[in-house]
């Protein structure tokens, strides 16, 4: 148990700093802590509190404050040009930009065209043509390889299994 | 080819071959797209811009197409050269006014114009004469696939394609037809046809697309929604709903002249031809709106001697890049008016109307 540096009331505050490689130690009692600048006042009446909290999340619909950490766009910039930064905006302000895609697009909210064969993340219908084409250029690699290894019972099931699909395409 | 070689020659989306061509001139579908590694046009910077520029130019010029392909470096034209790609429909206004590295891809026909960092990154463009969006839609959707197997695009699952305004988000597909609807005019029942046509979510604009006047009768009409339906949902309301419509409500005007007031339709048709032999001085509003007249004379019958390809070609060469570029020397006012006049008569003046 330590006693407060300052005034030798038993210490609640233990604080370890260290600068320059050098260590050290501090005790403080609670009002010393808080006289010093170490902790808040805990005291914060329960009203005020509630009062806080809800003027902070009553700011939250319309006025974000962030912007894109990628374009620097807010939502005020967005709103003055109607033009959005990059394609990330997309899911930053997705909640705001909701009501407005609504709006400008006749109440639709999904996608429903074409999809890009390389967009990361969206799965595909996939195409049997292709799907067999990369499953016999996979048997190809393998092929070449068993026969490299001198593998030659797996050469020839290999071989015989490219036959098979070459003769059914 | 260069934008010299363009001046001369007219493209294929005003041959007037295509179907409907007496009331649809031309059918256009735009794709709007954004290569994902970078961030849209109003907050890329000058480096990011010539290198997305630089990189789109290189893929643009290294596709394989049916028709080849030239690039225009914005940069590298005036101010005229440019105005003459807007009056050939083969960039937009915007382009022209921009800033910066840009460009615009266009096929030796005139059939394909790519624009580089417009408002999005990549504006394709099909334009075909008469009635054609299926198939503009099939060559854009493979020059798209074309695209995208070195480019990846901006695209999230709900949104779809993303660009830089909402406007354009899902498919980036904006479906336009441009129509010549001079018996609706003249019979006054444009306005229930525009109103029809806010009623379905189309937008109607002038000649030259969004924030231009309808001028000579000429209308443009695209779908306003891109999200939410899918590209051939989009192209099928205009071939199945929309089209037929306004063909039915255009044609049906048009017999009503020629059947109720022939008297009335072929004085104006006689005071287009007279103003446009005789006129010496014409302004180029002037010049549509008489022309959008004779144009209605030659596809009634009412004039012969003529044909829809000549007319047309004077829609394009008496446009005010066109003219100067033709006679190789800037003209502004009356010199302008003067020439525009001088070659009208020279054109028409061979044809017995």
């Amino acid at each position: 148990m330590f006693a407060c540096e300052r005034c030798s009331k038993p210490a609640t505050v233990h604080l370890t700093e260290i600068s320059g490689g050098k260590r050290t130690e501090i005790h403080l009692c609670d009002a010393c802590a808080q006289e010093a600048g170490y902790v808040q006042q805990a005291h914060v009446p329960i009203n005020e509190l509630l009062n806080q909290f809800l003027k902070a999340h009553a700011q939250v619909p319309d006025t974000p404050v962030t912007s894109c950490p990628d374009c620097g766009l807010t939502w005020q910039e967005f709103k003055d040009s109607g033009l959005l930064g990059c394609a990330k905006d997309y899911d930053l302000f997705e909640a705001q930009l909701k009501g407005v895609v609504e709006r400008a697009q006749q109440d639709a909210t999904h996608h429903t065209g074409k999809v890009p064969l390389r967009a990361a993340g969206v799965k595909r219908a996939e195409d049997p043509v292709k799907l067999r084409q990369a499953e016999l250029a996979r048997l190809r690699k393998d092929l070449a390889r068993a026969v490299a290894e001198e593998s030659y019972e797996k050469a020839a099931r290999l071989r015989d299994q490219i036959k098979t699909m070459e003769g059914a395409a | 080819m260069t934008i010299d070689d363009l001046t001369g020659q007219t493209g294929e989306w005003l041959a007037e071959t295509g179907p409907q061509h007496d009331i649809i001139v031309s059918s256009r579908v735009r794709l709007a797209r954004n290569v994902a590694a970078f961030p849209f046009m109003s907050k890329a910077n000058r480096t990011q811009r010539a290198e997305l520029h630089a990189v789109c130019r290189e893929r643009l010029l290294e596709v394989p197409l049916a028709r080849p392909v030239f690039y225009v470096d914005m940069d590298q034209t005036n101010e005229v050269e440019r105005q003459l790609l807007v009056e050939r429909h083969l960039i937009s206004k915007q382009h022209a006014a921009g800033e910066g590295a840009r460009g615009v891809a266009i096929s030796t026909d005139e059939a394909l114009s790519v624009m580089v960092n417009e408002e999005d990154h990549l504006r394709l463009q099909v334009l075909r004469s008469g009635l054609q969006l299926k198939e503009c839609w099939a060559e854009a959707d493979k020059l798209d696939d074309q695209l995208q197997e070195t480019l990846d695009y901006a695209f999230n699952q709900r949104f779809g394609y993303l660009t830089a305004c909402p406007t354009n988000l899902g498919t980036g597909l904006r479906v336009s037809v441009m129509l010549h609807l001079p018996a609706l005019k003249l019979t006054g029942d444009i306005e229930k046809v525009f109103r029809a046509a806010k009623d379905m979510h189309l937008a109607v604009r002038g000649l030259y697309g969004e924030g231009t006047e309808a001028i000579g009768d000429f209308y443009q009409i695209s779908n306003q929604t891109t999200l939410g339906r899918s590209e051939n949902e989009i192209l099928d309301e205009f071939k199945d709903v929309i089209i037929p419509r306004i063909i039915m409500a255009e044609t049906q005007a048009r017999s009503i002249l020629e059947n109720e007031r022939p008297l009335a339709l072929d004085d104006r048709i006689g005071r287009a031809i007279g103003v446009l032999k005789h006129a010496r001085l014409l302004s180029s509003e002037e010049t549509l709106f008489f022309l959008s007249h004779l144009r209605l004379g030659v596809v009634l019958k009412r004039v012969t001697g003529l044909d829809l390809a000549t007319i047309n070609q004077l829609f394009l060469q008496t446009q005010p890049a066109h003219l100067q570029r033709h006679l190789k020397k800037p003209l502004d006012g009356d010199a302008r008016k003067a020439a525009r006049a001088e070659f009208v008569r020279a054109r028409l003046g061979k044809n017995n109307l």
